[in-house]
């Protein structure tokens, strides 16, 4: 397993600590990737709880981060003063709605043909995107500026590139842990149990259509959350949000990283984001170079990024503090 | 009301394969109750309408009274109906510990809770324990059950089916593949850990049926042939004719 429970803990006050600490090493240029690299995470941990923890592979996640951050943008163009809150709420909440709508007409598909049918209803939203430009701007798309966020009687700009960097950190940064916690949860091991033995589990009582109809809102709405924050960073979106490319990003985004384990998405992201910028600079061409490391990752590391530090051993790993001797593969591989 | 459960014309068929032709038998509240019948007889196909992985093609089925042909699988275990498999049927990958407090938690209704986690509940990870002692497993409790021998999984596939304190619990073929000691062994802790249950048992082993049940069912060709007490069965000259050998008379 890459990190033990405890060093879980661990490892999340160290990510946040040089979260934190990092604006003041870094060039303005960073910061804003960087916080692309933590909005994209989230998109990625939370199509990880579909893909490695449910083992559904949906081809239909840019339609939760499409309308979150279409939601987002709209609702800053269309209602004026909409407190940064608010707006967040809103593309959250649009996001849970296409979950249930979408959702409940997904319930008792799986493996193939949920894969086809998510793509099918990600093709039908960007198309609706692109048509109904009257209100998401179409090809051109939508400009906004990021509202300041006033608490009582105090603003705090957000304007700049670290304030946001800061609201994001802390947002999202809640969002993932969230994310990892909810894998220890009740309805986290049941999503596992019915990747395991669907049938088994409908004579335990579980309604597994309805547990698998709760984990698609579930990380629709974590999606919506880090689409709103790409509106709010780039100040700007376009159809692309909710393009199937969208979806494409974030399986590479979790495929390098590993869907094994928890933690490999974000590492995931952190390559994905960093080579990308490195690869746009230098050619034109830099989705053809990301298309043959994705061929070459999965051909030659299925597991990921993740799987190879795992094989590094005493780096991340240590005894288990909690379990001792408990060798559950979910402990093992999805921690 | 004493019958826990009433079987009332159950007819099943294939796609045209006529698999029960009217099957009919009452199980009594705590009674142990044996299913025997040669092989493709039915027997699975009994227990897959009456735990609903499968709905009957006609008939009714009373649990408790209440009709619940029509009612999922899901839905039956929450009224109180459990199951194990022929072929074993458990979470492979997890340990033995998560694959029986995976019912235990179902039944204190800890299923989808975005919150709770499992890991923190004193009274379930007990009862997980408990149930695990009782079977023999303490010692392979945070063992992978790819991991197990044979006689444990078959033992895991008991605690599943226990795990969600059913009243009435099915037990298709336990002892299946074991050798006769095992059997005989394994029938003991079956009796000692349904004890106070409903328990419906398939079984091929004649001296563990006729030793273990108060009732006893003679399924043969889709239709129940004759269900009473050992005794009946073992003087009857249709159950004499079609199944039991005269070497077991
Ligand atoms: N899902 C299914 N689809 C089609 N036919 C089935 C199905 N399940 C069982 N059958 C058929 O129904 C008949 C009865 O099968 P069943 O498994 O109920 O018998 P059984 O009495 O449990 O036998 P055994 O002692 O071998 O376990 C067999 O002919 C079998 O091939
Ligand atoms: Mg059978």
């Amino acid at each position: 397993m890459i990190f033990q429970k405890k060093a879980s803990h661990f490892v999340i006050a160290v990510l946040f600590l040089v979260g934190g600490l990092a604006p003041f090493a870094l060039r303005q240029y960073q910061v804003a990737m960087l916080t692309e690299i933590i909005f994209f995470a989230l998109y990625a941990v939370s199509y990880n709880l579909l893909l490695g923890y449910a083992g559904l592979l949906s081809f239909g996640h840019a339609m939760f981060f499409g309308t979150g951050a279409f939601t987002a943008a709209v609702a800053l163009v269309c209602i004026p003063g909409i407190s940064i809150w608010s707006d967040i709420f809103l593309a959250v909440l649009m996001a849970i709605l296409v979950g249930l709508v979408v959702g409940s007409l997904l319930l008792r598909t799986k493996g193939a043909y949920f894969a086809l049918l998510t793509l099918a209803f990600n093709s039908l939203f960007y198309v609706v995107a692109t048509k109904w430009s009257s209100v998401t701007g179409g090809d051109d798309g939508l400009s906004i500026t990021r509202p300041n966020i006033s608490i009582g009687s105090i603003t705090i700009q957000l304007a700049g590139i670290t304030s946001f960097y800061y609201f994001t950190l802390v947002i999202i940064g809640m969002a993932i842990v969230f994310c990892w916690y909810f894998t220890h949860t009740a309805m986290g091991r049941t999503v596992l149990l019915i990747r395991e033995n669907e049938e088994r589990m409908n004579f335990l009582g579980y309604n597994t259509h309805i547990s698998r109809l709760l984990l698609f809102v579930f990380t629709g709405a974590a999606a919506g959350l880090a689409g709103a924050f790409y509106s709010l960073h780039f100040q700007f979106v376009s159809i692309s949000a909710i393009s199937v490319d969208m979806t494409t990003t974030v399986l590479l985004m979790a495929f390098v990283g590993g869907t094994g384990t928890f933690w490999g998405p974000i590492l995931g992201t952190f390559v994905y984001i960093i080579v990308q910028s490195y690869l746009s600079d230098l050619t034109d061409h830099w989705p053809l170079f990301m298309g043959l490391i994705f061929v070459f990752m999965v051909l030659v590391m299925p597991g990921g990024l993740s799987q190879i530090i795992q094989k590094i051993p005493g780096v991340f790993s240590g005894k288990s503090g909690d379990e001792p001797g408990d060798r559950v593969v979910t402990e093992e591989t999805i921690l | 009301m004493t019958d826990c459960l009433e079987i009332i014309d159950v007819y099943k068929d294939y796609s045209g394969l006529a698999v029960l032709s009217g099957v009919q038998f009452t199980v009594k509240r705590k009674e142990r109750h044996a299913v025997i019948g040669p092989n493709g007889a039915g027997k699975t196909t009994l227990f897959n309408i009456i735990s609903g992985k499968f709905r009957a093609s006609s008939g009714t089925i009373r649990f408790k009274g209440q009709d619940i042909s029509r009612k999922s699988a899901y839905a039956l275990n929450r009224l109180g109906i459990s199951r194990s498999f022929q072929i074993t049927n458990v979470f492979q990958e997890l340990s033995v510990f998560e694959n029986i407090r995976s019912g235990v938690r179902s039944r204190y209704g800890l299923r989808y809770h975005f919150l709770r986690k499992p890991d923190s509940n004193a009274r379930i990870n007990e009862r997980t324990a408990a149930i695990a002692e009782n079977l023999g497993l303490k010692d392979v409790l945070h063992v992978p059950v790819s991991a197990l021998s044979y006689g444990q999984q078959r033992a895991l596939e008991i605690g599943i089916a226990l795990s969600t304190d059913p009243d009435l619990i099915l037990l298709d073929e336990p002892t299946a593949g074991m050798t006769r000691e095992e059997t005989v062994q394994a029938i003991e802790t079956i009796d000692r850990v349904t004890a106070g249950l409903t328990l419906i048992i398939i079984e091929h082993d004649m001296d563990v049926v006729f030793s273990l049940a108060d009732t006893i069912s003679v399924l043969h060709y889709g239709k129940i042939l004759i269900s009473g007490a050992p005794d009946i069965i073992r003087s009857d000259q249709r159950v004499k004719d079609a199944y039991l050998g005269e070497d077991h008379l």
